[in-house]
This record gives C-alpha cells, structure tokens and sequence, in this order.
C-alpha cells in the first residue's frame, strides 16, 4: 500500500524535448489508477519516472511522504509489469517469479512456498519447469504478475500489459486484473492507450496529451463531465460527434442552430451560456453516438444518408453522413436502416456538451 | 509442397562446379595446414633427417624428442606460465570489459557516445606505439620483470569491449530494467541477466583473448628478462638460441613448438561450436 505524489513533474530529454510538462497528480492507498492518452502523450515517461527508470528533470516524487526521486528502482519496493512482458529467458518460470526474493536473500524453503502459492492463483502450477520461450501470450502474462505479485511491493506498475494480446484474451485478462487488484488491495497505475480498459479498469483516470494532464476524474465523470474537447473525443466508444453551432434565443428559450434544424437546450445549460455571453456566437457542440434518436422530420438536427451500418449483436452503430459532417449513432439492433436510406436525427439536449470553440474548454459542465 | 532450393543446373555443371570448389578450398587447406604438418612430422624426426629435402617422413620416430621436451625442457614451465597468466588476464578482461559494455549500452548518460568513441578511439592505435608508455608505467610501479606487470598491463581488452558491446545490445533493454525493478543491482543484472543471454560473446571473447595472451611474444619479451616469468613464444626463442646453439637442435625445436600448441588444440576442440559461433556473429539470442 502506498500513497503516490507526483508535484511539478517534468521530464525534458537532452535534444530540448519536453515529454512530460509540470504534472500534478496526488495517487492515494489503494487507488487503481490510469495514465490514459494517445501514443506519445507521456503516459509511459510518467510511469517510469515512477519506476525509477527515468530521471526526473524537473519537480518532486514522493511515496509515502518521502522524496523518492534519487532513489533506484531497486530501492523504491515497487513492482512493473512491461508491456513484452520482459520475463527472463535463461530462467523457468519458477526461477523468474522467484527471483526478487532470491534477491531479498528469501530462505529458499519461504520462496518455494510463495512461488507456489502466486502459481497457483494465477493458473500457473503445471508451468512451473518451462522457459519463456515456450508459452502463449496469456501465460507469459501471468507469468509476468506473478513475478510483480509475489514480492507484496508498495505499488503495482503496468505498463500498456495487456496491448500484445489478442482481443479475447485481452478481454480475458482484464477480468483477472481487476480482480488481482480486489484480492491485492493495493495501490495500481496501469498505463494504456485504450479507453475500454481505462474505464473498465480504473477507479481513478488520468487523461494525457502531449505531456500535459488534461483531466483527472472517476471513469463516470470522465465520462459524464469531460473537461476539454480532447477529453470528451478521446473516452468513449465510437467517439463523441462534435458540431458546430449558433446559440441563439428563440420565443424566449436557448436554442442551438445547426444546418439541418435546431436543438432546444434545457435550462441550466441555456443558462450558463447566456451567462457566458454566448447568445449569437458559435460553439462547439458534442454529443456521444449512444445520445443520438431517429426523429421526425420536424424536430431533426440532422438530416442525411445511411453511409454504414454496423450490427455489432445486440446494438447497432449507424454512420449518417449530414453534408461535410459525419454523424454516428449508437442505437439497438432494432433499429435497422438500409444503406442510402434518408433518415433524421435528434441529439437528447440534455447530453450535449458545450465546448468553447477557440480554446476547447467546456462551457456547460 | 516441398519448398527446398533446387539446383536447376546440368549434371556436368554441378559435378565441374563441385570439383572447382574442391580444389579452390583443397589448396588453401593445404596451404594453411602444411606447416603445422611439417612441424609434427619434423618434430618425430632426427636432426639429418630435418635438413635432408628428400625425406618428408621420418623412418622411425623420435618420439623421445617429445618426450626430452615434456620431462627434460623447460618448455612446460613456460606453458604453465602461459596458460595461467593468460587465465588470469582474460579473466580481469571479462570483468573489465562486461562492465564498460554494460555502461554504454544500458546506462543513460551524457558523454556516453563520446567515451564510446574514445575507446573505439583507442582500438586505431598501432599497439606498438603505446609500448613505451605503458613501459614506463611499470617501471614507474616497479613491476617490469613480473608476473603482476604482464597482467596489469593486459587487464583492459579494447576488442573484449566491442564484441561484448555488440552482444549485449541484441538484449531488450527492458530485462535489464525488469531485473532492477526486481530489486537487482546494475552488477547483479551484468552477471544474472546480461550474461547468461550473451553467453557466446564471452565464451568467443575469452577463447580468442586466451589464445591470443598464450601466443604473445613481443610485449612479454620487452618486460620479462628472467626466464622464471617467460611465457611460450619466448620461452621457445630462448630454448632456439639456447647455448648458443642457434638452429643447431632443430628436431628439438619442432618438437618443443608441437608440445606448445597442444594445449590450444584441446581447447579448440572442446570449444569449437562457441568460437565459431561467436566469430560469426550468433549470439544465440533471438530477437
């Protein structure tokens, strides 16, 4: 268990590159948290300057109210699980889950009874004898917990472990990982660029771009309450539709104008952009593919075609091409509509999400 | 489907293709082995029968020459010598240099390019000219004319660096960051992870760096003057010229140079599969 500060967090590289720019992230007991972003956001610089392999140009890391920034790997009591996996070759599997207590000078008799004990939570008894070389992805997986398991370290580190499988079994070990953490009860930051598995995973989620933390927030107020644009396009599957449009008043109500129609806003959001002095202006808008309805004609915000559509077993995704804009819709599998057929669309104007069109920022949350 | 190269070419091209190679490779094997033959055979013969030209094999051999070598020379004093001062250089050697290849290839720091340069730097330099230097060096620590002086003198292998360095960058860097994540020292993860994975590097570094010390003439014969601390190659110039007898004991001289190339051999051929592995460039390591 272990409570991790990170104040003022800079990594800048010899070349001048900053790949992580003054992070502020306070990580507390047993908190499962995830360093989530596109590839080069810094994520993986984060977690390890965390590990300790990297050295932290600017700012402070603390773990448990001591600074740790010069402190090696090896001294930090913190376990990592690598994306490869990086199990050791020469050695068993027995030899590589055993090997930090060999280290920590375990009586072997104490290290034979904790190999197999993590072996057998893990599935991995009959393997014991077999090298590296001769397992499946899953296994070398697994095999690669049990090596960060069985030293009962402060905090686990993962970094992106699940992307070299396949999606079954990445599905698969998901499920195991969140229940090693229920079992482990213990502090977790999982790096990943995939957002199911942030939001599936995490109790906590911190969204990365170009080295900056653009939200840090529970999977449901990411969800619900995103920040930025960035943030509200990057959680969720298929991504959020984003629009512009006219925030006008019409017969005493906020409406907002869009090519094909107009979309009435509830009164709070109505009145935080009158607020704001956004009556007149444009914004941008979004709304994620799940808040989108078929409608009639009258009450449309979109009118266009049916360019694909996707039956994905008990839903749908439907891709309605508007004009210049692209509008998809996530909707049950009842809903079918053929290729080329016209159809209308209405966003649910309390889920939409209001966005500052110059500097990104929400306006409505 | 069976997807083995054929050979598309006529029966007579392949048989004249084939016999060409023999011969190519037949001549230059001949050519290599022929003096090392010559020297067995003219160390089983006696002192007429080397310098008469009409006899390539002995009518019956001196085997006490070799015998006169191993029990009444001091011929194995200086293989002993050799063979363990070379030990003990290769061994200083491997540690030297697996340290240094580790640092440049896994550790992260500024000048690490530039000292990689200035080592390779150093490897440019004809050996004979850093002779005077490190002569003075040893007299200087009152070490000329010593066992200590020929080891100190050797403990750094320029060539032991780049074919470690080469070695171990076939290893992902994140075993050496798991094995410290572990709890692993750096000197831990050299000895427990780096070099069980570059395990030919070393075995073809410390062969070639064996034979090379075992077989070194010129440097030991400028520090060494007592033959207490001769090693083989010098050892055999001053059993040559011993007494004065220059070339006067030829069949002795043969017989004491194929007693000193033994050692090599059986090393050789216990080692082969690595030596060649290693020259080749294998390090037994997939990617």
């Amino acid at each position: 268990m272990a409570e991790i500060i990170l104040k003022n967090i800079t990594k800048e590289y010899e070349n001048g590159f900053q790949a992580v720019k003054n992070i502020n992230l306070e990580i507390k007991d047993n908190e499962f948290v995830i360093l989530v972003g596109p590839s080069g956001c810094g994520k993986s610089t984060t977690l390890r300057m965390i590990a300790g392999l990297e050295d932290i140009s600017e700012g402070d890391l603390y773990l448990d109210g001591n600074r740790i920034n010069d402190v090696p790997p090896q001294n930090r009591d913190i376990a990592m699980v690598f994306q490869n996996y990086a199990l050791y070759p020469h050695m068993t599997v027995y030899q590589n889950i055993a090997y930090s207590l060999k280290i920590k000078k375990v009586p072997k008799d104490e290290i034979d009874r904790r190999v197999k004990e993590v072996a057998a939570s893990l599935g991995l008894t009959e393997l014991l004898d077999r090298r590296p070389g001769q397992l499946s992805g899953g296994q070398k997986q697994r095999v690669a917990m049990g090596r960060a398991i069985i030293r009962h370290p402060k905090a686990f580190l993962m970094d992106e472990p699940l992307s070299n499988l396949d999606a079954k079994l990445r599905g698969q070990m998901r499920v195991e990982i969140a229940d090693l953490y229920q079992r482990l009860n213990t502090t977790f930051i999982y790096v990943t660029h995939d957002q199911t598995e942030a939001m599936t995973l995490g109790t906590k989620i911190v969204v990365m771009k170009d080295g900056e933390i653009q939200q840090t927030d529970s999977p449901t107020n990411l969800f619900n309450y995103p920040v930025n644009k960035f943030v509200a396009g990057f959680i969720g599957t298929p991504a959020m539709n984003f629009f512009d449009a006219e925030c006008t008043e019409e017969d005493g109500m906020v409406v907002l104008r869009t090519a094909d129609g107009m979309i009435p806003l509830p009164e709070e959001k109505a009145a935080k952009l009158k607020e704001g002095g956004w009556l007149g202006k444009t914004v941008s808008a979004g709304i994620r593919p799940e808040h989108v309805r078929l409608c009639t004609e009258a009450e449309a915000a979109f009118k266009g075609t049916v360019s694909v559509f996707e039956l994905l077993g008990s839903n749908a995704i439907i891709y309605v091409q508007c004009g210049d804009q692209r509008i998809i819709m996530n909707t049950d599998e009842t809903d079918r509509q053929e290729h080329g057929s016209e159809v209308c669309l209405k966003p649910l104007a309390e889920k939409l999400h209001i966005f500052d069109p110059e500097t990104e920022r929400t306006i409505t949350n | 489907m069976n997807t083995r190269y054929s050979d598309k070419r006529s029966l007579p091209v392949r048989v004249l293709s084939l016999l060409g190679k023999i011969l190519i490779l037949g001549t230059a094997s001949i050519f290599t082995a022929f003096p090392f033959i010559w020297m067995i055979i003219s160390s089983l013969k006696t002192k007429a029968e080397i310098l008469n030209t009409d006899i390539f094999l002995p009518t019956s051999p001196q085997w006490s020459n070799i015998t006169g070598i191993i029990f009444n020379s001091p011929i194995p004093k200086y293989i002993f010598n050799s063979a363990w001062v070379s030990l003990v250089i290769v061994a200083l050697q491997i540690v030297t240099g697996a340290m240094l290849a580790y640092a440049l290839v896994f550790l992260k720091f500024r000048t690490n390019k530039l000292l990689f340069t200035i080592v390779m730097g150093t490897y440019m330099l004809p050996v004979a000219a850093t002779y005077i230097p490190s002569y003075i060096i040893l007299a200087d620590w009152h070490m000329l004319d010593s066992f200590r002086g020929l080891i100190i003198s050797s403990t750094v292998s320029i060539f032991g660096i780049f074919l470690l360095r080469q070695g171990f960058m076939q290893i992902p860097k994140g075993l050496v960051e798991a094995a410290r994540m572990d709890g692993a020292s750096h000197w831990r993860a050299l000895w427990e992870i780096v070099c069980p994975m570059t395990k030919s590097s070393f075995i073809t570094f410390g062969l070639m760096n064996f034979i090379s010390t075992y077989n070194n003439y010129m440097w030991p014969s400028l520090i060494t003057k007592t033959s207490d601390y001769f090693l083989v190659s010098q050892g055999l110039r001053a059993f040559f010229i011993r007494d004065g007898a220059y070339g006067t004991e030829w069949a002795l001289v043969m017989a004491a140079s194929a007693v000193v190339v033994v050692p090599l051999l059986v090393l050789f051929a216990f080692t082969q599969k690595w030596f060649i592995n290693g020259i080749g460039g294998e390090t037994g390591i997939k990617g």
